[in-house]
């Protein structure tokens, strides 16, 4: 069994190629995830949600999201949405400079003064939304590690590198990939739930919200997620 | 039919955490600002995502470049998924593989090696849209 991933905010980036103000957003979300809240923020390409796989499009429904858009059609927080779950806030750059009485950015290339400056307020307001969905005190500077490396924690990977965790557990002899496992082990354990009469049907309902478990094969699967939740609190890897 | 008298649409991958995504974006607006800024038109790839109907509209009625970054292939697959035909499917990846001395590195500001790479692949779409528009056909 993996170790358990620190919760983190995921951010989502229209990255409008055709516009500059797409470019503010992809900037602005590296600069919140390599820099500001380093390993506080993970992220997936938006497109993703419909070219993956059932891994990818459940981003949103583990991490809280904050997507960041470069116009009004919010491409990233409607698909988000669509395909993957609510953001827990979102984050439009043209709304954001108008506010600021800024001057819109030009170069979708490469960014002039103006889109530079863009970069530098989108990120503030992100990294705000992220201390905001995290419940950390505004103004913090996280350092927190990086994410854990693939070889240690499994992961649904995706070309942005982010790493929502998989795990593969034996379900009546056969290996079986799960999606989440681990953080619906842990949201178990918080709550302190231990063997009682309806763990067993919990823990399926809440794996079938991230994997598809057909209905014949969900007595197997209940067998599976108890033992391998009484091996996660007892601190055993299966 | 002359090269310019059809427009090539391009739709690189928005592919954000790595350097072969970036190189992907970055060739798409050496081959769209510097090459063939008369017959192509570049496509944001969020926009399939949420099947905004004027970009479903361009890859629908034109030929349709696509540069992607990884193997996750998300440019191609969406083109298809809004009932587009690929024309050209290119993988950054391939095309490092050919030349593999140079080396990308950067995500945000690509390195001068990435840089090269792009317009490396930008050179060959651009010297091939002519035979993409006459034939139809498609170079994957």
């Amino acid at each position: 069994m993996p170790e358990l991933p620190a919760r983190k905010a995921g951010i989502v980036a229209c990255s409008g190629e055709e516009i500059a103000e797409g470019t503010v957003s992809r900037l602005a979300a590296l600069k919140v995830l390599h820099e500001t809240r380093r390993g506080a923020t993970v992220t997936i390409c938006l497109p993703l949600f419909l070219a993956g796989g059932e891994g990818d499009r459940t981003f949103a429904r583990i991490h809280p999201t904050i997507t960041v858009d470069g116009c009004e059609l919010r491409c990233a927080a409607r698909g988000t949405e669509i395909y993957s779950g609510k953001p827990a806030a979102s984050l439009v750059v043209t709304d954001l400079l108008s506010r600021r009485g800024l001057e819109r950015p030009e170069g979708r290339r490469s960014l002039n003064e103006a889109g530079r400056r863009a970069v530098e307020l989108t990120a503030d307001r992100l990294a705000e939304l992220v201390d905001d969905v995290l419940g950390r005190s505004g103004g913090d500077t996280v350092d927190l590690p990086e994410a854990e490396p693939a070889s240690k924690v499994p992961a649904v990977t995706c070309a942005c590198g982010s790493g929502i965790p998989l795990s593969t557990i034996t379900i009546e002899g056969r290996p079986v990939e799960l999606v989440a496992l681990p953080l619906i082990f842990q949201s178990f354990r918080d709550a302190v739930r231990v063997g009682d009469a309806t763990l067993g049907r919990e823990l399926l309902e809440t794996v079938k919200i991230y994997n598809a478990v057909a209905t014949g094969d969900e007595p197997g699967y209940t067998e599976a997620l108890l033992r391998e939740y009484q091996a996660f609190c007892a601190g055993r890897a299966s | 039919m002359s090269e310019t008298s059809r427009l090539t649409v391009v739709v690189p991958c928005s592919g954000i955490g790595k350097a072969l995504g970036s190189v992907s974006r970055e060739a798409a607006y050496e081959l769209c600002d510097n090459l063939r800024p008369a017959s192509t038109r570049l496509v944001a790839l969020s926009k399939l995502v949420l099947g905004e109907e004027e970009a479903r509209r361009l890859v629908r009625r034109s030929p349709v470049v696509t540069i992607d970054g990884c193997k996750k292939m998300c440019a191609a697959s969406l083109v298809r998924h809004s009932d587009g035909v690929v024309s050209r499917e290119v993988a950054v990846l391939d095309v490092f593989r050919r030349h593999s001395h140079l080396k990308p590195d950067g995500i945000a500001e690509l390195n001068e090696d990435g840089r090269e790479l792009a317009r490396v692949l930008a050179t060959e779409i651009a010297d091939d849209l002519a035979s993409l528009l006459s034939d139809g056909g498609i170079h994957a």
